[in-house]
């Protein structure tokens, strides 16, 4: 097939504005899926990505569309990850297509996360296809949507397509504006092979499988084959196509999308954005845009039951062969045992890998407080990156902390502009700007520390908008910051779970608010037990844990000794199953709750 | 193979000496109640007249079953209600124990329920040589007693309490309970002031247990009764101090006696010395094993007409179980426990690692020690139970 009739595009959305459901029906109206097989909604299949409604994988599709011009298109789909967490993965997959379409949902408009991901397009040189999807709504406004396109990302009105996913309105529409409207793949005409990775998957009976866009040349089974980025060569055993189930081909050519099987044993190897050409004749400069991916929020997983351990690394070992962008290394915590350190894109993804553990792996887990990457210079030493309060060198000692911070945009109705700003100053931000988006919205630029976003930033948004309010960011510069690292003291001992790195304004009122949690949430005990925050060795909040009153058998005769040992022995038991720290019997639960708020 | 059975020999060589110059207790189960209170987790069934027959040969038989190698220091006959026994059944009973004691027991104890207090049978008990009466009262609250389900009124139990006092015993108890639901503390105030004005030589005081299978537990799990720990607390601590004043020294979490009254029997079996249960359900520590009979009147009999006896929760008893549970069991006494004393006793258990454990409840303001003893503070007392959770297992698994 000639490279003029393929055509490579994806579909950025915001959440839930039915970018699944367009794309099921795309497959369904060519033909490649028929009803009958597709699922509810096709490529999401993980269960955790139909939960929670959005795509953490991508999966890309091969279509053939027979064009009203008469010409029959190969039409590569790709399906982007629709979280900011997956920014990267999503940049790389726009960065294998020509085209875009972007769609609004027509009771929604123009979100946070739409314009961030129309910029992401645009600034890939990617043709935007806007279509405003769910227009047989009662609550479609059509006319608004128009407006927003135009005034927010300056899209002439009259190329927006009216599509319904669920009632299938608009699919042949589109799929002619992706033929008629995107061009042809480029960079073809390069000398040399090159393909861009944007994915990769372990199968247990296959091993690594490389997702590929190949922008010039071919690949084929026996080719040896170059990874740019670490100069690594295997031999290439097999390649092939999505439609949508893997289906094995003799070539993947200029322009198409697919997979590669070699002999890689390792996904890490593999590398989101590399450049994949042929050591016989290879290419000299990488395609555009490759980034060595770097965690930004560190959390500590330790399992809940000590005996778990071993299932809880192989859990975490299987995880990563999927998922590139997931570190982990061994660490152990005096309140917690043994553990792992585990480095996430954003908390999402934090969130889904502990969600996995729990759900596929079976493990029980307990997760520290979530901290990001600080740069901290202490005297006469290199800075260093710490991404656990446990690492923080003596207070004494340190020159400067620095921070990261994100660049957001917020976009939230009008009448919350007052509770947002209070927001933001509470979480250390700064606006630069502010835009009108319409008579009802306004969007809001600013600044702020990640550590603040990381817990409850965005239930905080949802709430005082009343679930109207979205955020989108990307990451800012860092920046030198008060911080403090803030100990939590139980009857006196440390308990290095609970330390976390605050803004030395805000140690106190956090202080305050963990020692009257775990006040609370420890059950009464035998004996007085303090409950302290504390900078150094200054206390800045206590609190005291209820002391037991009354735990006494009344009768307690010669035939009750048996029942009563009984008794006492199940007691016994269930002190054993509590983590025993400075001498108070602490239940394990404790840590999830503390730490989950 | 030889060495293991040489080492068991040791063992129960040992732990005879141990129990050589202890005392011995015989606790005699009579299962028979008229009715089931609310309350009541003890093994009790409906009388019969082939029922109490069977039972008393089987007590028989069951006395003969055992081997006692000394004489019968105490006897306690629970139930159940023994007093339910016709008064030539209580002879009957009464002369196969005696039988079986080897001599006078010092202290002999029969639990009468107030309705069932006759002068007949009191007469019988009198000169059988029982010397101990235990009055099972609970409240003299109507509304109280009903909503125990209790068999008898106010009034009944004054007219026991006369009863038995003419009849000369040389101790007499009540058994009354606190924190009933609907008891406010004032309730409860006037219920403790009528068993002081009438001046009985020993006072057991229980909070109310909920237990397994019973209609309070039932009530309890479906809420239509709620626990108050901190409701029971000041009831306890408010029971110690009008009992004190009134001349009632406290020896145990729920027991009182004027001098010379507490219950030797009760006390031996605290300090982990030996008794035999006989009866259904009757449970027993002798002969280096601790074990219950099964509780279910036919079962038993059948069992005991074979010859088999304490076929319920089989321990073999070891030092440092032993010493264990004289903690356990002794620190709930207010005396406490006598750790030289012990230590003669049982010098094999591993005392260390028992010190560390005292030492550190010690520091937490639990238990009060001096070299020789060891015993609960006021807030340990109320505590027994989470301190006697910190004891087990110290020394047994060693």
């Amino acid at each position: 097939m000639d490279v003029s009739l393929t055509r490579n595009f994806c579909i950025i959305a915001h959440v839930d504005h039915g970018k699944t459901t367009l794309s099921d029906r795309l497959l369904e109206y060519t033909n490649t899926v028929t009803q009958r097989v597709l699922t509810a909604q096709h490529l999401d299949s993980m269960d955790l990505e139909k939960e929670r409604g959005i795509t953490i994988k991508s999966h890309p599709v091969t279509m053939v569309y027979p064009a009203k011009d008469g010409n029959l298109y190969k039409i590569n789909l790709m399906d982007t990850p629709g979280h900011v967490d997956f920014a990267y993965e999503v940049s790389r997959s726009l960065a294998a297509c020509e085209g875009a379409v972007l769609l609004i949902d027509a009771a929604q408009g123009v979100e946070a996360q739409t314009v961030a991901n129309a910029h992401l397009a645009t600034a890939q040189g990617l043709k935007i296809i806007p279509v405003i999807n769910k227009i047989d709504l009662p609550s479609a406004n059509l006319e608004l949507c128009m407006k927003q396109l135009e005034d927010i990302l300056t899209i002439p009105a009259e190329e927006a397509i009216l599509a319904s996913g669920k009632s299938g309105i608009g699919i042949q529409d589109i799929l002619e504006a992706v033929v008629a409207r995107i061009p042809p793949p480029r960079w073809s005409h390069h000398p040399s092979t090159r393909a861009l990775v944007f994915d990769s998957l372990y199968d247990s009976y296959r091993g690594v499988i490389t997702y590929a866009r190949v922008f010039s040349g071919s690949v084929k089974a026996g080719d040896q084959m170059l990874l740019m980025s670490n100069n690594q060569k295997s031999e290439i055993k097999e390649v092939g196509v999505f439609t949508p189930k893997m289906t094995k081909t003799a070539t993947l050519d200029a322009g198409d999308v697919g997979y590669v099987i070699s002999n890689i044993k390792d996904t890490t190897d593999i590398k989101i954005g590399d450049t994949l050409t042929l050591a016989r004749n290879p290419a000299s400069e990488m395609l555009p845009g490759y980034k060595e991916v770097r965690p930004m929020v560190f959390c500590g997983l330790y399992p809940l039951e000590s005996s778990d351990y071993e299932k809880l690394k192989a859990a975490l070992g299987r995880l990563r062969l999927n998922d590139a962008a997931f570190l982990y290394s061994s660490e152990s915590s005096l309140a917690l045992g043994f553990g792992f350190r585990c480095g996430f894109l954003g908390l999402l993804h934090m969130e889904i890998i502990q969600e996995r553990i729990r759900r596929e792996h079976d493990v029980e887990i307990i997760s520290t407080y979530p901290s990001v990457v600080y740069k901290v210079k202490a005297h006469g030493a290199d800075e260093i990156e710490v991404d656990n309060p446990v690492n923080l060198p003596d207070p004494g000692t340190i020159e400067y902390i620095c921070e990261p911070t994100i660049k957001a945009s917020i976009h939230i109705p009008n009448e919350s502009m007052g509770d947002i700003l209070a927001l933001i100053m509470e979480k250390r931000g700064m606006c630069d700007h502010t835009d009108t988006l319409d008579a009802n919205r306004v969007m809001l630029s600013c600044v702020l520390p990640l550590n603040e976003i990381l817990v409850d930033f965005n239930d905080r948004l949802k709430s005082v908008t009343h679930g109207y309010g979205s955020m989108d960011y990307e990451l800012g510069d860092y920046v030198q910051s008060d911080l403090v690292k803030m100990d939590i003291l139980i009857n006196g001992d440390p308990v290095d779970a609970f330390s976390s790195i605050v803004h030395r304004e805000k140690a106190e009122g956090k202080g305050r608010v963990l020692c009257e949690k775990l006040a609370e949430i420890i059950p009464p005990q035998m004996f007085k037990v303090a409950i302290q925050a504390a900078i150094g060795g200054k206390i800045i909040a206590r609190d005291n844990v209820k002391e037991m009153r009354k735990d006494v058998t009344a009768k307690c005769y010669g035939g009750d000794i048996s029942r009563k040992r009984k008794l006492l022995d199940k007691q016994k038991e269930g002190k054993k199953k509590m983590k025993m720290i400075g001498k108070v019997n602490i239940p394990p639960d404790t840590f999830i709750q503390i730490l989950k708020n | 193979m030889d060495g293991r059975v040489m080492a068991m020999s040791e063992i129960e060589f040992s732990l005879n000496d141990a129990f050589a110059r202890s005392p011995l207790g015989l606790y005699v189960h009579v299962p028979f109640c008229a009715s089931t209170c609310d309350f009541c987790a003890f093994y009790q069934t409906t009388p019969t007249r082939s029922g109490v027959e069977g039972y008393l040969n089987a007590v028989r038989q069951e006395l003969e079953l055992v081997r006692l190698r000394k004489p019968v220091d105490t006897v306690f006959w629970g139930g159940g209600t023994p007093g339910l026994l016709a008064p030539e059944d209580l002879r009957t009973l009464g002369d196969t124990v005696l039988g079986a004691c080897g001599q006078r027991p010092a202290e002999w104890t029969i639990e009468l329920a107030p309705a069932s207090v006759t002068d007949a049978r009191l007469a019988v008990l009198k000169e059988l040589g029982v010397t101990r009466v235990s009055l099972g009262v609970q409240s003299f609250s109507h509304a109280l007693l009903d909503a125990l389900g209790r068999q008898h009124t106010r009034e009944q139990v004054l007219k026991a309490y006369a009863r038995v006092r003419d009849a000369g015993f040389a101790s007499v108890n009540l058994d009354l309970m606190f924190a009933l639901p609907g008891q406010d503390l004032a309730a409860w105030e006037l219920d403790l002031k009528t068993a002081i004005d009438l001046a009985p030589d020993h006072l057991s005081t229980y909070c109310l247990t909920f237990e397994e299978d019973t209609k309070l537990w039932i009530k309890l799990s479906k809420g239509q009764v709620k626990l108050d720990p901190e409701h029971e607390a000041r009831l306890y601590e408010r029971t110690w101090d009008i009992l004190d004043g009134a001349g009632y020294s406290q020896y145990e979490v729920s027991n009182f006696a004027r001098p010379g009254h507490a219950c030797a029997h009760n006390l031996n079996t605290w300090r982990m010395h030996e008794w035999v249960g006989i009866g259904p359900s009757a449970a027993g520590q002798h002969d280096c094993l601790r074990g219950a009979n099964t509780a279910d009147l036919d079962k038993w009999m059948e069992g005991i007409a074979r010859g088999e006896r304490m076929t319920d929760d089989r321990v073999r008893l070891t030092s440092g179980l032993l010493v264990e549970d004289a903690m356990v069991f002794g620190l709930r006494m207010n005396v406490g426990v006598d750790l030289q004393a012990l230590k003669t006793r049982f010098p094999a258990a591993g005392w260390a690692d028992l010190d560390r454990t005292l030492t550190r409840l010690s520091e937490q303001g639990l238990v009060e020690r001096t070299e020789a003893v060891v015993k609960l503070s006021r807030r340990g007392r109320l505590l027994a139970d989470s301190v006697g959770s910190e004891l087990v297992g110290v020394l047994s698994e060693a």
